[in-house]
């Protein structure tokens, strides 16, 4: 299957993405592999001290803005979720969004990495 | 047309990305991935004609780069956006109260952010381009006052009226005795630009003697009461040539000097020249040039007399051998006795 259309099957909104950068799909394949690479370099996981959650909020915040240009709406709206609930104090609830998250997570990146290399 | 440069802040490289592709076709695009970066891109290019800033990045963030952009005054003409993905409102209002124009909610909307942005640069360098017009003016038309001034100012001196030195001692004094009344009461309060324009007025206080003929002006003994009728005509003569040039003087500067033409010999009891005017009937400007007028003819030689020291001028002021004054006037005289001094002390070692 084309990268793409397996994209959309994993619920990013490929259309959406695609025209927000003035409908250059090459540049949108691009930066879904960016955004592979900001993933890795700050990896989303509930395994954070309950005390400091600054570090958290930081790193999914900006998840969530690239996630968000990216019309990746099942991350999106995930991300959105779990900043807001670690800005209300409710750490275990956002860890429990994140545990669930991250299988989606895990294959949409796996996807991007496997069509990323063609 | 040349194109525009817009400048990106934004630590998230896709978010960069999104934003460049949509601006590219129509401006030059600058790239910052944080607000050093940002700060040293904007010291280096003069035309960076819109900012769209990130708010929440590592090391100087985007309130960092506001501040900064407050304190060079570059906030004032160029527009920032701030690029935001639902930060608290706490820091979205600060930004705004540090200038910032308006928002871009992340996820962009290409379309819509690229008219919103077009207009308001489209604003901005219209208003610019107007400030800097009206700046040109303001030059050029302080320029012809000042050589207005400058020629009636050496007719006067041209005539043997009053030396140049007594002029422009005089118009020092009524700036320096202005700016002590405007601090020291309310009242009489005014903007630092209007001083200094009260000060270029009084050059031309005695700019009507011109009219007067030679051998009243430059009579050595005592005048008699006709010659002195016509001596004191000169104030009213001093109004009628500036009335004949009033479109050379902008409209502050043509109405100070002729209040003070008219008003330099008025008397805080009413006793002076040409209209008897008393107390606050006289302009707080030409009260304090009566005063720096007579402290300056006293303290100088003159055809009819020597120069007095500055104490015996100052006790004589002070007596009201010379009329009365304002009270706060002579506060504000006494008051500024040292930088007086000073000024003549310059002026000596000047001359």
């Amino acid at each position: 299957m084309k990268f793409l259309e397996e994209m959309k099957m994993l619920g990013v909104d490929v259309e959406e993405g695609t025209e927000r950068l003035m409908g250059n799909a090459a540049l949108y394949e691009r930066m879904l592999l960016k955004f592979a690479d900001m993933l890795q370099k700050t990896p989303v996981s509930p395994d954070f001290r309950e005390d400091d959650c600054a570090e958290a909020i930081q790193s999914i915040h900006a998840l969530k803005g690239a996630a968000g240009n990216l019309s990746i709406r099942p991350l999106y709206e995930a991300y959105t979720e779990i900043v807001d609930l670690l800005r209300a104090g409710e750490i275990s609830r956002a860890k429990e969004e994140i545990r669930a998250i991250l299988p989606v997570q895990e294959k949409i990146v796996a996807c991007i990495r496997r069509h990323g290399q063609e | 047309m040349e194109k525009k440069t817009i400048l990106i802040v934004d630590d998230v490289e896709i978010n960069r990305a999104v934003l460049v592709e949509i601006f590219k076709d129509e401006y030059d695009i600058l790239e910052a991935a944080g607000g050093e970066e940002a700060l040293a891109i904007m010291n280096q290019n003069e035309e960076i004609s819109a900012v769209l800033l990130d708010l929440l990045m590592p090391g100087i963030d985007g309130l960092g780069v506001l501040k900064n952009m407050n304190v060079t005054g570059r906030i004032r003409t160029v527009p920032v956006f701030l690029i935001t993905a639902s930060e608290s409102r706490e820091l979205l209002l600060e930004a705004y109260h540090l200038g910032a124009v308006d928002i871009i909610s992340k996820p962009f909307y290409g379309h819509f952010i690229k008219h919103r942005i077009k207009n308001i640069i489209d604003l901005y360098s219209y208003q610019n381009e107007l400030e800097s017009i009206v700046a040109e003016q303001v030059t050029r038309l302080e320029k012809v006052n000042r050589s207005v001034i400058a020629t009636l100012a050496a007719l006067v001196e041209f005539r043997d009226c009053e030396s140049g030195e007594h002029v422009r001692r005089m118009s020092t004094l009524t700036w320096l005795l202005m700016q002590e009344v405007s601090e020291r009461y309310p009242e009489y309060h005014l903007p630092a630009a209007e001083i200094d324009k009260i000060g270029m007025s009084a050059v031309l206080h005695d700019v009507g003697k011109i009219s007067i003929p030679d051998q009243i002006l430059n009579k050595p003994g005592p005048l008699t009461a006709e010659e002195f009728a016509i001596m004191k005509g000169h104030t009213i003569k001093g109004c009628e040539i500036l009335q004949k040039i009033p479109e050379l003087l902008d409209e502050g500067t043509y109405i100070y000097s002729y209040d003070i033409c008219r008003h330099h010999h008025e008397r805080w009891d009413g006793r002076g020249y040409p209209d008897g005017l008393a107390g606050d009937e006289v302009s707080i400007w030409s009260q304090v040039a009566a005063v720096a007028d007579v402290y300056d003819a006293l303290t100088s030689d003159r055809v009819y007399k020597k120069a007095y020291s500055h104490e015996v001028a100052m006790q004589m002021i002070f007596n009201g051998e010379c009329g009365a004054f304002n009270p706060k006037v002579l506060e504000a005289f006494r008051q500024s006795e040292d930088r007086i001094l000073e000024l003549y002390q310059e002026k000596q070692e000047e001359g």
